[in-house]
């Protein structure tokens, strides 16, 4: 080798190196900042556990105690509700998109989805206080969960599409030419055969609405009594945190802090069902 | 083949979960419905009095069984859901306008309920106690007074040591009541503040000034950087210590702000509609950046297929808020109304109508 080319050789190397350094770097401080949040969620949040904030609802301002069990019971009605909406409808959707693709309904379709996804949650909770709410005359858990309803479908449905194009189209025609009809191959087979990637689209769907506040606003509401009915108005994890933290006083912080630290962990769990999923219900063929 | 098995049971369970939690969702509105209505009194609006409302309601619902819920959107949003008959009743920080009473649905009427006030706090080396009059105030807001060692300033304050420091002013960036009674106060002292400025919920404030979000956000700046001054609510300034102007009111009086001198601003003459600015009041020991907050419902409650009952339950309860509730304002550091308030709302209550007939006898 001659001296030009070693030197060469050596610059790449040392860009190579900074390069590499700075990749690193900008991951480990990604990284930081999540742990460092996570960190501080945590520490502020953790006293404020106590089986108080579990068992019992609000309590005004001056008397010790007092819980968030009224918005724990109202997030999971309106969560709950609103997966069961969104599901049906998003998978629907996921597989016509994953059975006509490159057809022109089929593009209209998955851009529609797109700009959905791209809508703020505070217009859609707007929408849904205008379409529903505001005629009825009436706040409720069930607008509420339609608004998150709606935000929940772009994730179902592309997880499910791209779930769906991974299964070999040979399957489905075996499966056909067998006899069997449209409808026992998509629910036997298809279905089936993707529901891991299904199943983990539905959880990053319940992921995403799992800590919104702006579509409830004026859907769902709040509510300091506990309720079960999905016709009253319902106060959520979210929302109390935001009318707490916003709060003068320190007990009221304090319980933010303990429903920030359960709406966290709850989305944490979320987050590991969904990889545990991945890895071991992952389409292969 | 054992694999898909189990993908298909897993498949069906989240089917049968869903079918089953639908029926008990259907499942949970009791036979007995219509009468636990009547008894759950929904509303919204300012967020001043919120503490104070849920502890009211959660006293009254003790010994009434009357379920309040009060959500606290701010106070515009309490007009807007009163508006559209979302809400049995809708407070608000500000009484209502004659344009906002024009695009009512119908006949609205509005009631005092407790006074709060705005203190103007500052984060000073050595915590001077000062004095303000209304001219140093609008000076420092308009930034017309830069400096704390301002001549302005020392020749009101010849005791305290003021640093020659430059003037950092934090205001609310969100739509507030705060706000509102705070450029109301200014628009009344200040020709220039009235023309250049003006009154309202959110403001075009001068260059050169910061913003917080809520009273935390701008006591938040207060306190981390010396030299701010900014104004926030009474009740969160007495409940964080925070150090607080005594202002010279139209009487001329040097007033401290406490819940009493603010109770004391009310004590003028009140209109029979209660639709009052008491900023910048002449009585002789009141704090003058005080105002009430109101709850506004409908004159004729007999509408959207109302109950008599919940009618009664709901005026019971206005009526009780005004009474045996004031004792409930002194603790959370809120004025209660003085009595010529109280008697003015008794009369707008009694005047309340169920199908023509006032629902309180």
């Amino acid at each position: 080798m001659t001296p030009y080319e070693i030197r060469g050789l050596q610059g790449r190397r040392i860009k190579d190196k900074i390069f590499t350094s700075v990749v690193w770097g900008l991951t480990f401080s990604c990284l930081a900042v999540v742990f460092i949040i996570l960190f501080y969620i945590f520490k502020m949040g953790i006293p404020s556990l106590n089986w108080a904030l579990f068992s019992q609802g609000p309590k005004p301002v001056g008397e010790s105690g007092g819980g968030i069990l009224n918005a724990i019971v109202g997030s999971l009605i309106v969560v709950v509700i609103a997966a069961i909406i969104a599901i049906p409808v998003g998978v629907s959707v996921g597989i016509f998109l994953a059975e006509n693709r490159g057809r022109k309904l089929a593009d209209r379709v998955a851009l529609a989805i797109d700009v959905l996804q791209g809508i703020p949650s505070i217009v859609i909770g707007i929408v849904i206080y205008v379409w529903i709410v505001k005629p009825t005359g009436k706040f409720s858990a069930y607008s509420g969960s339609i608004a998150l309803a709606i935000m929940m479908l772009p994730p179902i449905i592309k997880n499910t599409e791209e779930t769906l194009i991974l299964i070999p189209t040979t399957l489905k025609e075996a499966s056909l030419a067998l006899g069997a009809s449209y409808f026992r191959t998509t629910m036997k087979i298809l279905l089936p055969a993707g529901i891991g990637g299904i199943f983990s689209g539905c959880i990053i769907g319940i992921a995403r609405i799992a800590g919104e506040v702006a579509p409830l606003l004026f859907t769902a509401f709040g509510n300091p009594q506990l309720t079960g009915s999905i016709f009253k108005p319902v106060d959520t994890i979210p929302k109390v945190i935001f009318t707490y933290a916003s709060s003068p006083y320190d007990d009221w912080h304090r319980i933010a802090w303990g429903g920030s630290v359960i709406l966290v962990s709850f989305i944490i769990v979320l987050n590991t069902i969904i990889k545990i999923f991945e890895s071991r219900w992952k389409v292969q063929f | 083949m054992k694999n898909s098995i189990v993908q298909s049971l897993a498949l069906a369970g989240i089917l049968a979960i869903g079918l089953s939690s639908c029926g008990s969702g259907g499942d949970k509105t009791t036979p007995n419905a219509a009468n636990d209505a009547d008894k759950q009194i929904l509303g919204a609006g300012a967020t001043f009095p919120y503490p104070l409302y849920s502890k009211m309601f959660s006293e009254y619902g003790k010994t009434s069984g009357i379920q309040t819920n009060y959500q606290s959107i701010g106070s515009g949003g309490g007009v807007k859901q009163i508006m559209n008959k979302t809400v049995d009743f809708g407070a608000s920080d500000a009484f209502l306008s004659d344009a906002d009473i024009k695009s009512m649905p119908a006949e609205v009427v509005e009631f005092p309920t407790c006074l709060g006030a705005d203190v103007i706090s500052y984060n000073l080396p050595g915590n001077p106690q000062l004095k303000m009059t209304p001219e140093i105030i609008a000076g420092i807001f308009l930034r017309n007074i830069t400096k704390w060692n301002d001549k302005k300033i020392a020749a009101e304050n010849p005791d305290a040591k003021l640093p020659d420091m430059d003037i950092t002013v934090a205001h609310r960036t969100d739509g507030s009541g705060t706000t509102f009674i705070f450029t109301d106060y200014l628009s009344k002292i200040s020709d220039d503040w009235k023309t250049k400025i003006g009154a309202g919920k959110s403001v075009n404030w001068p260059e050169g000034e910061l913003g917080g979000k809520g009273n935390e956000g701008v006591a938040g700046m207060i306190k981390q950087t010396p030299g701010t001054v900014g104004y926030i609510e009474l009740a969160y300034a007495l409940q964080n210590s925070m150090s607080i102007a005594s202002v010279k009111n139209a009487a001329g009086n040097y007033i401290t702000p406490t819940i009493q001198s603010t109770s004391l601003c009310a004590n003028g003459d009140i209109p029979a509609d209660t639709r009052i600015s008491i900023t910048n009041s002449n009585v002789d020991q009141g704090y003058p950046i005080s105002s009430f907050t109101w709850i506004i419902l409908y004159k004729e409650q007999n509408y959207n297929n109302r109950s008599k009952d919940k009618a009664t339950n709901l005026v019971k309860e206005l009526w009780w808020m005004i009474h045996e509730g004031q004792a409930q304002t002194a603790p959370l550091n809120y004025a209660p109304i003085p009595p010529k308030a109280v008697a003015a709302a008794e009369t707008i209550l009694k005047s309340v109508t169920y199908g023509g007939q006032p629902v309180l006898q």
